[in-house]
């Protein structure tokens, strides 16, 4: 994952980056396995958004409209809240596992 | 949108209902089960009301009933559950019933009297024949000797006496066995030598009448001579409260008493028998009346209490009840007091009354919200119309209780087990089980099932599926890449235990794992460093967007009540402040993800660092900045924050005060007419009932009570300090869904690291490793649902309901109120 328009890509500077420039735009890399960022966001976004946002509109109406829209929407801000928790906090890893030589030797031929 | 987003309107309605028609009306309400009753009667003692008497005879015949009932289950009968719609009966079949009762019970005490008797006489001839019938060998055969014989001579001479009675003679009778051994040595010591006593433990036991144990009595014989012996011998059985039965020396004779004796018993067995019988169709009555019996006669004696809390009208003419109602069900009672009342030819009237005090809350609920709406009522039921935190429950309780939990594995069970549990909760044998353990679990299914559902999916959020995690995206992390660029041969990774793999390096790091966490952390040592990192910024994210949500639940309370001015001086400084600290510590947090790489990892900044500095307003140099500019921004939000501090403590006070001294310069012209408005036009029959109408209602005081100052300034220091120390104190603990999650994810690893794992990893043939797999498999079973399942997620539970009763709840929620219990004659099963 390569950075776009970051002036302290050489590590040195102290200064802080400038502006939100720095939010990765999901090019994919080269290599077979990558990630991309920008992929799961919309599709979960799309995902959640029809639940929380499309699919109060279709809940037939009755004396429990108003609970279960309230569940629903519920629903999803807590799950996409808790995703959305869960990606960001692995976008930029500071740090890489450390593992043990005897996985290293398996999941290196293992996870290619 | 439905009525459990606040309580329903409830209206304080005033009935009239004729006295003749009161009993059949309120009967009617009871059957129903709409309207609460108000006390009006509360400054009367129980003795003095109106309908005691009535009330009494209730309670008589209730005490009739639980004789019969007693009387029915020592049979070992059961009573029938009583079947149709059984009203109220009217006061006129009171007696009859009573009359029925009573012949009843007098008839069931006659014969059971009777059959006691009677086996208590059959007792005392069993014995008689058992004693006769026991052989009692050496002295019978003594007996047959004629006169004393050389062997007999006593040891002593007998003191010289006038009168030497050297015939022999016997006692005969039956003792208890544990008492035979203290009775046969007192016999020995007080008439030692003078008489020879044969102990003998009976054939068959006898069953005690009173106790219905049965014993085995010791039958004895004893040979004695002498008069005096005699006496001592019977004083001394009848302190040992044995039986002593005549026994005769002529064979003869007492085989002819023997056979008297059976036919007797004999006789008494007969008569004994068809007591039984009549006692059993004596107790089929009972059966067929007594359920429906004690059903009518419960309904009838909650309707006399209810009458009870009626007052009399001055003309009495009628009786005046005051009751809570539901707004919604006004009509539903107009109707049911006209139909109650249409016989009688005046028909009793509601209307409603304005009240000062505060209504009672209701919220109807259907099977599903009901244990949530539970949850929040066990904590405080909420004030008359305020804000109901149960719709949002619903769904952040289980939520929060999964983030706590996470584990797919763990998540399944509980769901399945739930869902059995709802899939079959109308089958009878479900109700039926009394255990309440069970009944909790039961009770609580549908929680179970929205809890199992959200964890299964933080589970998969976490990667965790009985401590597991899956690939089911190719991990983020290539080992491979790191390996070739780094040069780690197979030498030095031999020489290498541990080894990081480094993002810097290129196609190490290959994008962050689309769903959830990256499996390879499942792999490293250092897991812990970075899902402690991970959980804990995200406890204080679900913790300030909580509470703020919480803040902005009290909008709705505020317009609602009409107090549009504590939106500008209350929730407007509650959210500047929460939102300026910890709103803003959540950007830090986000900031610091999304525009700090493994590039910077050396001289990332510590958020921590920077928060501690923001209030004690000073650096550290060597903690960079995030952003330019975030001093100032930093300063400016801490002098926001402190601002609202003096707005949130003084702006309410003030403002009420102020309102108060405006109105108090107004002339008090305008109050009546508010009054006036409330009541709503009243029938033209209503029109004898005049003076009636002015004594009802609540306590008339002025709306514009006297507001003491200090009272209200005290009152909004505690809620400021409340608030703010507590925005602190509750976003740390927030935290607690960090260190559960912890500890869950570790217990569960530990569980399969030294449980599973050892039968997997175990270096025996196949064969064996299998069939060792099946015990070790149970172990790890049944500690997962113990450990893990149960006590792990009571834990869980505990906490998250914590969470939302204190941290939750306190920021817009006052739980003080009081539920309406209407007058039913439901009986609650649950």
């Amino acid at each position: 994952m390569r950075m776009l328009s970051d002036p302290c890509a050489t590590g040195t500077c102290t200064a802080a980056p400038a502006s939100l420039t720095c939010i990765p735009l999901g090019i994919p890399a080269s290599a077979m396995t990558a990630h991309s960022f920008a992929l799961p966001v919309i599709v979960f976004t799309t995902f959640w958004g029809l639940i929380g946002i499309a699919g109060p509109w279709f809940v037939p109406k009755g004396p429990n409209r108003g609970v279960i829209i309230t569940m629903l929407v519920a629903t999803a801000v807590c799950c996409y809240l808790f995703w959305l928790i869960a990606i960001l906090a692995q976008l930029n890893p500071l740090f890489g596992p450390q593992l043990k030589n005897e996985t290293i030797w398996y999941v290196r031929f293992l996870w290619e | 949108m439905g009525s459990m987003f606040r309580g329903e309107e409830v209206a304080l309605v005033q009935l009239f209902l004729p006295t003749a028609a009161a009993y059949t009306c309120v009967s009617q309400l009871g059957e129903l089960g709409l309207v609460e009753f108000r006390d009006l009667n509360a400054s009367v003692s129980a003795f003095q009301r109106r309908f005691v008497v009535d009330v009494r005879r209730c309670e008589e015949l209730e005490k009739t009933f639980t004789f019969l009932q007693e009387e029915v289950r020592r049979a070992g009968l059961a009573l029938p559950p009583p079947e149709g719609r059984l009203p109220a009966p009217p006061p006129r079949d009171l007696l009859r019933i009573q009359e029925e009762t009573d012949r009843l019970a007098l008839e069931l005490r006659d014969v059971r009297g009777n059959q006691q008797e009677l086996r208590a006489q059959l007792y005392q001839l069993q014995l008689h024949e058992a004693v006769l019938g026991q052989s009692h060998g050496p002295p019978l055969a003594a007996a047959h000797t004629d006169g004393p014989s050389s062997e007999r001579s006593p040891l002593l001479p007998p003191p010289g006496g006038p009168h030497q009675d050297l015939k022999v003679n016997f006692v005969a009778g039956a003792v208890e066995p544990h008492k035979a051994a203290a009775l046969e040595r007192l016999l020995w010591r007080a008439c030692r030598g003078f008489l020879i006593a044969s102990f003998q433990e009976m054939e068959q036991q006898l069953q005690d009448p009173v106790t219905g144990e049965p014993t085995r009595w010791m039958t004895f014989l004893i040979s004695y001579w002498g008069e005096q012996i005699g006496q001592k011998i019977r004083k001394i059985t009848a302190c040992f409260h044995c039986h002593v039965f005549p026994f005769l020396e002529q064979e003869g004779a007492r085989q002819g008493a023997l056979q008297q004796l059976q036919q007797q018993s004999q006789e008494l067995q007969e008569v004994l028998g068809e007591t039984e019988r009549f006692l059993s169709q004596v107790l089929g009555r009972v059966q067929q009346l007594l359920p429906a019996g004690q059903l009518q006669i419960r309904k009838m004696k909650a309707v006399y209490l209810a009458l009870n809390q009626c007052s009399v009208s001055s003309t009495h003419k009628c009786l005046i009840a005051e009751v809570w109602c539901a707004v919604r069900d006004l009509p539903t009672l107009q109707q049911v007091l006209q139909a109650s009342s249409s016989e009688v030819g005046v028909s009793a009237v509601a209307h409603r009354i304005p009240c000062q005090d505060m209504p009672p809350t209701l919220i109807r609920t259907n099977r599903f919200t009901a244990s949530f709406q539970g949850i929040v009522d066990a904590y405080g039921v909420g004030r008359y119309q305020e804000v109901n935190p149960a719709p949002y429950t619903i769904i952040t309780f289980p939520f929060l209780f999964a983030v706590m939990f996470g584990d797919v594995g763990h998540g399944l069970l509980m769901f399945l087990f739930a869902l059995a549990m709802v899939l079959a909760e109308n089958q009878p044998a479900m109700k039926a089980m009394q255990n309440e353990i069970w009944q909790t679990f039961f009770g609580g299914r549908y929680l179970l099932l929205l809890m199992g559902l959200f964890s299964v999916y933080t589970g998969f959020i976490y990667n965790e599926c009985f401590s597991r995690a899956t690939t089911i995206f190719p991990s983020g992390w290539s080992v491979a890449a790191m390996a070739n660029q780094s040069g780690w041969s197979d030498a030095y990774l031999a020489q290498h235990p541990v080894l990081d793999l480094d993002p810097n390096v290129s196609g190490v790091f290959l994008g962050p794992y689309p769903f959830g966490i990256d499996p390879v952390w499942s792999l490293a040592t250092n897991h812990l460093r970075f899902l402690n990192s991970f959980k804990m910024k995200m406890s204080v994210i679900l913790g300030v967007v909580h509470m703020a949500f919480g803040v902005v639940l009290g909008v709705f309370n505020h317009m609602h009540f009409g107090q549009s001015h504590r939106l500008l001086l209350e929730t407007l400084p509650e959210l500047v402040f929460l939102l300026g600290l910890f709103g803003y510590l959540v950007f830090l947090v986000v900031y610091k993800w999304l525009c700090f790489t493994a590039v910077d990892s050396a001289t990332a900044p510590s958020i921590l660092i920077h928060f501690i500095n923001m209030f004690l307003f000073s650096r550290s140099p060597t903690n960079r900045p995030l952003y330019s500019g975030q001093e100032v921004v930093q300063y400016v939000l801490v002098v926001l924050a402190l601002a609202t501090v003096p707005v949130l403590l003084l702006g309410t006070p003030l403002y009420l005060l102020r309102q108060q001294r405006r109105r108090q310069r107004r002339p008090a012209g305008g109050q009546n007419e508010d009054k006036a408005k409330l009541i709503d036009s009243p029938d033209a029959s209503e029109s004898d009932w005049g003076p009636d109408e002015e004594k009802a209602g609540c306590s008339e005081d002025d709306k514009d009570a006297e507001l003491v100052p200090s009272e209200i300034f005290m009152h909004q220091a505690i809620h400021t300090i409340e608030f703010c120390l507590g925005c602190i104190s509750n976003t740390a603990s927030y935290l607690r869904l960090w260190a559960l999650s912890l500890a869950h994810a570790q217990l569960s690893e530990v569980l399969w690291a030294m449980v599973m794992r050892v039968a997997l990893n175990s270096d025996l043939a196949v064969g064996v490793q299998a069939v060792l797999l099946v015990p070790i498999f149970a172990a790890f079973a049944v500690m997962t649902v113990a450990i893990l399942l149960v006590m792990e997620g009571l834990s869980a539970f505990l906490h998250a309901l914590r969470l939302h009763w204190v941290e939750f709840q306190n920021k817009f929620y006052s739980g003080n109120g009081y539920k309406l219990s209407p007058f039913t004659f439901a009986v609650e099963d649950e």
